[in-house]
């Protein structure tokens, strides 16, 4: 790969950042990280990170960078996300020491921690003085990827959450507003509710006439679950009985989310019930959807943000550039949906200089540098970012775009994360997709709910009423 | 099982003292099996008999419990419905497609060994399915057949005279989701029958065809008669290695479907991969493979001594 | 059939009509057959627009290698060598050590029916329930990423498949000659070597055709038991699909890359079959 000595402008302002701060007292938390791990030069740094363009961080501006101030060479495992788990587990299982750094989804942190897999953080974090700006990450993000049972296991660092995005010339048209208003007795605007949606949708599938459709919906196995907790806890739904750990997801409130959520595909292109990510991006970018909920990457790239270098080249060219509206999902609490925290292997033999990287390339200065590569697909995920100035002038929306994000950052609804997490959604996801191909709604997800039960048997009861709790604790694991 | 030999006399006489001498031939006939073995043994015999404590014991994603578990893992597996319909549906992609193959794949050698201008190339493009990557091959279908961005609807329509919104991947009519995924089964590895049926057919001892030729046999008559026993021992041979790998059908279905919607096309690779790769349950699934090779060999083994018999 | 010195072109043969029905059928069988690769090839050179357009595409707008060069450049085309080099190496040694087995079994019936049994078992495992095993054991002796890892894994993986092929094809060979070889003073080794290898090359070159492709599509075992330094064509593929972006155009350049050694070497190996193919031609 092409690295120069500096490989973009953005690098080239970061290294101008350090050269300013000499003073040791003055030190930012970057600062201290490189002068803490110069002592480490020459060793070697395996970190692993999702494939694709996710890791063009690594590879092309944090990995190079940190080998240039500190010496420490930075080797990247690149893996799809579905492998990132298992991977990491059978490395550690074998005993190997394969991998210094990690790159963790929250959903399971607790299985990892359980298993011994990650390095508890608290006395790295103090030592090299990091307290501070944690405090500075969203709140909703480090309840979600940062501690679990109150140590911390990650560093938060990525900000996804999901976003309503909108079509800002229909919804502002004159003889839209008007027809809907009479139509439905208020006013056009991005939905507050579910029920809104639904009506806004069906008038665009409409309106728009062949080849448009009112919204398209991420509804891929291994996603789709998402989508479904988060409208179910919106409407009040409990995912446990906390004290009897009996599964509480086939209630009428269950039936009725996953009901709406197959009525839905009536005002979606035909097909989409199978649609992932990319099918939903291209239909969007295509400009034959009023409505679409994504995370915040389309943001940037609807704007034309980026899309010219190679790294996106894989985009197709927007048809909808300058008309793109940011909005908060129905009930603005959006669902997390995934993200990442750094965390360090707990067997690695690098731990010290592993967490210095990782505190670097989280700290301010640089995560500000990160967030803004055109590249990247890790989102903004800290208070200073939302506010940054030089953020908000990237393109002329980029202001309301970081205001929706940060609405999400405070308001967003966790992941659900406890024992063995994967299996839950992997059943809820069979009865959605059954649901969505005209299954019967209540006894997929009584049946959904029984395989729930039987797993939580299977952990144990008693050490899954734990680990619930200690998610259910954190502020926005739910609404209320 | 055995022998799938018509000449059964001829090598019980070259196992017998032959004009080298006993202790040269019995010193060869081990020689030449041996560094075979040995390398199925080196690596096959660890994972083999670590799978074989590890499911008796409770290794699972969170806990490493090395204790004797008995049959946990075991009647776990033997109670699960869902393993039970994962067979099932295994069986019905292999009923189907094993059949089709073999009978494509004879129709395209046959073609091939007649006289054919441009054969090589026409044999070097048909084996082209087979070597595009499973996991790219899936996927590109399933672009394929995606209802608006894919080709598949839209030839349909042009022959229906109308648009065509037939939704492949995710439907509630099993008919139409297991078609999609046995024309990709089938587009995939029809090559491999054809390759082998061609060889098979290649080999055939001209005299006797010439002689059938002689005697006025009629084409059907030298095909039951002279080809099809002929090939008979590969064509065996090709089934039996083509059905054991349907078995481990995996990549097309999890890019396809995953297995869905909901459990409808879950094979049982596909169930394997979930628990045992994606769930991390290494003691249950390895209890489940435990049984799966349990229950091929039997199949195996009976289908070989019935052909044995019908001999 | 007429001898090659006359040199007439075919169609102006007796029976050109029958050719030229077969060579309809024939093409007939092979686009339909070859539409999905052309599809797959084609997103190498279609735009993003274009592979995801309503309706479909069906061929690029502009042809330019701009993807291959990316490719090249990045280093991902290095997965295609370690693929060569991971399928080829072990389908030779299984396609040695497989095929001597072989003929142990199909003339001395050596270990009998269960030594068979046993072998072909070895390839009802599904890779899935021992991946974790083989990653441990790779992990103990040091092999995991590493070229004789994968090599050897293959090797195994493949053998039962060898063996029980050219059993099959070997017990076709009629005895006759082999025991001319030997009573003319060959040694066993000669025998198999320079008698029976090639009265079953037909055999020999179906075999070893997806005895290679077997290695080169494998990927589970490949996922698990590589890093970065021998990541093979299949893994090397997965890193274009994301969750959240697909690399369409990389994927097919990818495929193209990766397919075309093989079509190459198939079609230039077959004078092998096409030898065997007009030695045992039959009319229809």
């Amino acid at each position: 790969m092409a690295l120069g000595r500096i490989t973009t402008p953005l690098v080239a302002l970061a290294a101008i950042g350090w050269a300013g701060t000499g003073d040791a007292l003055a030190q930012s938390a970057a600062d201290r990280a490189v002068e803490a791990a110069q002592q480490y030069a020459g060793t070697t740094l395996t970190i692993t990170w999702e494939a694709g363009l996710q890791s063009l961080d690594p590879l092309n501006f944090s990995g190079p960078k940190w080998e240039e101030l500190t010496g420490i060479e930075v080797k990247v495992v690149e893996m799809p996300i579905t492998e990132l788990f298992t991977k990491t587990l059978a490395e550690h299982r074998a005993g190997t020491g394969a991998y210094d750094l990690l790159n963790v989804v929250p959903a399971w942190m607790p299985d990892l921690v359980y298993a011994g897999v990650l390095e508890p953080l608290d006395a790295y974090v103090d030592r090299y003085g990091y307290r501070d700006e944690l405090q500075d990450i969203a709140p909703t993000y480090r309840d979600n990827q940062m501690t679990f049972d109150g140590q911390i296991y990650g560093l938060p660092d990525d900000g996804d959450v999901f976003l309503l995005y909108y079509r800002t010339d229909l919804f502002g048209d004159a003889d839209n507003q008007a027809e809907f208003k009479d139509r439905h007795g208020y006013d056009l605007a991005p939905p507050d509710t579910w029920a809104q949606f639904a009506d806004i949708s069906e008038f665009f599938t409409e309106r728009m006439g062949e080849g448009g459709y009112g919204s398209a919906l991420i509804h891929s196995p291994g996603l789709i679950h998402y989508l479904f907790e988060e409208r179910f806890r919106l409407a009040g739904g409990q995912f446990f009985d906390a004290d009897s750990m009996d599964a509480t997801i086939n209630g009428d409130i269950g039936v009725d989310v996953l009901s709406d959520m197959v009525a839905q595909l009536d005002n979606m292109p035909p097909g989409a019930a199978a649609w992932g990510p990319i099918e939903v991006l291209n239909s969007w970018l295509a400009g034959d959807l009023a409505m679409m909920i994504w995370w915040p990457p389309p943001g940037r790239w609807s704007a034309g943000y980026g899309t010219d270098t190679e790294a996106l080249s894989w985009l197709p060219e927007s048809t909808v550039a300058g008309k793109v509206g940011y909005a908060s999902t129905p009930g603005a609490r959006p669902q997390l949906a995934a993200g990442f925290a750094l965390s360090v292997a707990a067997n690695s033999d690098n731990k010290e200089a592993a967490y210095l990287f990782a505190q670097w390339m989280n700290s301010k200065e640089i995560s500000l540098q990160r967030v803004m590569l055109p590249f990247a697909l890790r989102d903004p995920f800290r208070t200073s970012h939302f506010e940054s100035e030089e953020y908000r002038a990237l393109w002329p929306a980029a202001g309301e775009y970081l205001d929706a994000l940060k609405v999400g950052s405070e308001t967003g609804l966790l992941d659900l994360s406890i024992i063995d997490t994967f299996s839950y959604e992997e059943s809820l996801t069979r009865a959605i997709t059954t649901s969505l191909a005209g299954g019967d709604v209540r006894s997929a997800l009584d049946q959904s709910a029984e395989e729930w039960n039987e797993i939580t048997d299977e952990i144990g009861v008693d050490d899954q009423r734990d680990a619930y709790a200690i998610w259910a604790s954190k502020p926005n694991a739910y609404p209320n | 099982m055995s022998r799938i030999s018509a000449h059964t006399g001829a090598a019980a006489r070259l196992a017998e003292p032959s004009p080298v001498g006993v202790l040269a031939d019995r010193y060869f006939r081990y020689l030449i099996v041996w560094p075979a073995i040995l390398v199925l043994l080196l690596i096959g015999l660890f994972p083999l008999v670590y799978s074989a404590i590890v499911s008796f014991q409770k290794i699972n994603r969170r806990v490493e419990d090395t204790s004797f578990h008995g049959l946990l893992n075991y009647g776990r597996l033997v109670g699960d419905d869902r393993f039970w319909e994962s067979l099932l549906h295994t069986g019905i992609f292999t009923a189907i497609a094993l059949p089709l193959e073999l009978v494509l794949g004879f129709l395209l050698a046959k073609l091939m060994l007649d006289r054919l201008p441009g054969r090589q190339v026409f044999i070097a493009l048909l084996l082209l399915p087979a070597v595009i990557s499973p996991i790219v091959a899936g996927a590109m279908w399933r672009l394929m057949f995606d209802n608006i961005f894919g080709p598949i609807n839209q030839v349909l329509g042009w022959i229906a005279g109308g648009p065509v919104n037939i939704l492949w991947t995710i439907n509630d009519n099993p008919v139409v989701v297991y078609s999609a995924i046995l024309v990709c089964e089938i587009w995939q590895w029809t090559p491999f029958m054809f390759l082998i049926l061609l060889a098979a057919l290649a080999n055939v001892d001209r005299s006797q065809l010439e002689a059938a030729e002689l005697d006025g046999a009629s084409y059907w008559q030298t095909l039951s008669k002279v080809i099809l026993p002929a090939i008979k021992p590969v064509v065996i041979v090709a089934l039996t290695i083509r059905g054991l790998d349907l078995v481990r059908l995996f990549d097309i279905v999890w890019a396809l479907t995953r297995g869905g919607p909901g459990t409808m096309t879950e094979t049982v690779s596909v169930y394997a991969y979930i628990r045992g790769f994606e769930r991390f349950d290494v003691s249950f699934t390895a209890a489940l493979a435990f049984v799966v090779i349990v229950l091929l060999s039997l199949i195996v083994m009976a289908m070989l001594k019935r052909l044995e018999i019908a001999r | 059939m007429s001898p090659p010195w006359k040199a007439r072109p075919w169609w102006r043969e007796r029976g050109a009509g029958r050719i030229w029905a077969r060579l309809a059928a024939a093409l007939v069988v092979t686009l339909l057959f070859l539409f999905p690769v052309y599809w797959l090839f084609a997103t190498a050179f279609k735009t993003p627009e274009e592979v995801f357009a309503s309706p479909p595409v069906w061929y690029p707008s502009d042809i330019n290698f701009e993807t291959f060069w990316v490719l090249v450049r990045d280093g991902d085309v290095d997965a295609v060598w370690n693929s060569l080099v991971t399928a080829g190496v072990s389908t030779v040694i299984a396609m040695f050590l497989g095929t001597i087995a072989a003929y142990s079994l199909a003339r001395f019936r050596t270990g009998g029916d269960n030594l068979a049994i046993w072998i072909i078992s070895q390839r009802m495992i599904p890779p899935i329930a021992i991946v974790f095993p083989v990653f441990l054991l790779f992990a103990i002796i040091g092999w995991v990423d590493t070229y004789i890892g994968l090599i050897a894994l293959y090797t195994a993986f493949n053998l039962p498949y060898v063996i029980w092929m050219m059993r099959g094809y070997i017990e076709d060979v009629p005895l006759e000659l082999e025991e001319s070889a030997l009573v003319d003073g060959l040694t066993r080794w000669q025998t198999l070597l320079k008698v029976v290898f090639p009265m079953v090359r037909t055999g020999l070159f179906a075999t070893t055709v997806f005895t290679f492709i077997f290695a080169w599509n494998e990927f589970i075992f490949a996922l698990v038991l590589t890093r970065t330094d021998v990541l093979t064509f299949p893994v090397q593929v997965t890193h274009f699909f994301g969750q959240q972006q697909t690399f369409w155009a990389k994927i097919g350049a990818m495929s193209i890359l990766g397919t075309l050694p093989v079509f190459f070497t198939v079609a230039m190996a077959q004078r092998f079959l096409v030898r065997g193919i007009s030695m045992g031609a039959i009319k229809g």
